[in-house]
């Protein structure tokens, strides 16, 4: 019973907040944080990026293909915005089914302290 | 070992007992640490540099969330940078900007960690975080143990070229940003530490977590020797100045602290292993049983015997 009301108390309500959501809802909001996250970081140090070479670009950008320039630039940030994402998708995965299993079992703990209770 | 066993239950009973202080106490020293730290390390805004802000600052971290020393921690980096040059700030508050969204999004709960790393990084230990972190923490540790020894190496990086931006007042801004930008950039010593920490905190993590015997201390010994290893290398290829003194006592105390943490929170007997297998509806379970150390803490009972009083009525 302490153990219950400990979990109910601690890690319980964390993990009923999860499962509040679908699988698929809550690890989807997950990776479009992850995404938005990545793509403002990504942003950031590309403004950061053209500041640090701005005398070079601006006496360069008659002569760059600047179709090429924005495929690789599109590239990297697919590249980025995508491994991010793996990994987010992949913690929260995990995390969900951590949450999932905890909370199985206590509700099956649950269930057998009302039986003892019902005797 | 066995008074050992009783020293450490009754660090845990009066930790258990006195949790509701203990907490806010222990948050607010680590707060008056980080900012006493970044204050003497940086000091470049007099105004934060006081010790009734830090004090003030440091109060109200004790009663709010862990992540609130991280939050301040940054805002007390970037007023200083920002009193050094606004250049500065821009770089840095871009940099915490991407540490911050990488540990909200996967490693939100260890504020203590990043802290501490920072705090140790600084010292010129940050050995003993991965260590230890590996035992207690997971995999996504390595983004609160990454961002608290970026922080530190990237304050020490424009610490030492602070003169020189300073020389710079009377350069453009773009100057300043591609001189500030490069210094960080040329930071290769933190490139590698978060590598190296990473990598071994993931074997001590992997390693912790196998069914065999004394699979806590292996983790601890092979976590501090890989991490040692890749550092000399990395320090070797890229030759960066990484102290080997700093690096030869940081493993030592890794590999204490690692031992302290496990003694703590894994302390178990491997001589009465028992293994068993049963059955149920829908598995059949093979369980390897290994008892915990425990000793049973002495009570005092004080019995009070008083000699009785008569009393007389007139």
């Amino acid at each position: 019973m302490t153990k219950l009301a400990i979990f109910e108390k601690e890690k319980g309500k964390k993990d009923m907040v999860i499962l509040n959501y679908f699988r698929s809802d809550y690890i989807g909001f997950k990776v479009l944080k992850a995404v938005l996250a990545a793509t403002l970081s990504f942003f950031m140090v590309f403004v950061l990026y053209l500041l640090y070479n701005f005398e070079t670009i601006m006496a360069d950008i008659y002569k760059m293909d600047l179709i090429d320039v924005g495929k690789s630039i599109l590239v990297m940030y697919l590249s980025i915005v995508g491994v991010y994402a793996v990994i987010v998708y992949a913690v929260y995965t995990h995390r969900y089914s951590k949450a999932k299993k905890e909370l199985k079992d206590y509700y099956s703990k649950l269930k057998r302290l009302e039986m003892m209770n019902s005797k | 070992m066995a008074s050992l066993l009783v020293v450490k239950q009754y660090i845990t009973n009066f930790i258990g007992r006195y949790e509701v202080y203990l907490k806010p106490l222990g948050k607010f020293l680590l707060a008056m640490l980080a900012f006493m730290t970044i204050n003497s390390k940086l000091g470049y805004m007099h105004k934060i540099d006081s010790f009734a802000i830090v004090l003030i600052a440091a109060l109200l971290c004790s009663v709010l969330p862990t992540n609130f020393i991280v939050l301040l921690s940054a805002v007390f980096i970037i007023l200083h940078m920002y009193a050094l040059s606004l250049e500065c700030a821009i770089v840095v508050i871009v940099l915490f900007i991407i540490l911050f969204l990488l540990y909200f999004g996967l490693s939100s709960k260890d504020g203590v960690s990043a802290v501490m790393s920072g705090l140790l990084t600084s010292m010129g230990i940050p050995y003993i975080m991965p260590v230890t972190m590996g035992l207690v923490g997971g995999p996504t540790s390595i983004v609160s143990v990454g961002c608290g020894v970026m922080t530190s190496m990237i304050i020490k990086t424009i610490k030492a070229n602070a003169t020189a931006l300073m020389a710079m007042e009377t350069e453009d801004m773009t100057a300043k940003l591609r001189f500030v930008i490069d210094a960080v950039l040329d930071n290769k010593i933190a490139i590698l530490m978060v590598f190296s920490f990473a990598v071994t905190l993931l074997v001590v993590y992997f390693v912790r977590q196998l069914s065999i015997d004394f699979s806590w201390p292996i983790a601890i010994g092979s976590g501090a020797i890989i991490d040692a290893i890749i550092v000399l290398v990395g320090d070797l290829s890229m030759n960066s100045s990484v102290s080997i003194a700093g690096l030869l006592i940081g493993t030592v105390l890794a590999i204490v602290v690692g031992l302290i943490v496990q003694f703590f929170k894994f302390n178990v007997n491997y001589n009465k292993t028992e293994k068993v297998e049963f059955e149920d509806d829908e598995y059949f379970y093979y369980v390897k049983a290994v008892p915990k150390r425990t000793v049973a803490v002495p009570t005092r009972n004080v019995k009070k015997i008083n000699s009785s009083k008569k009393v007389v009525r007139k």
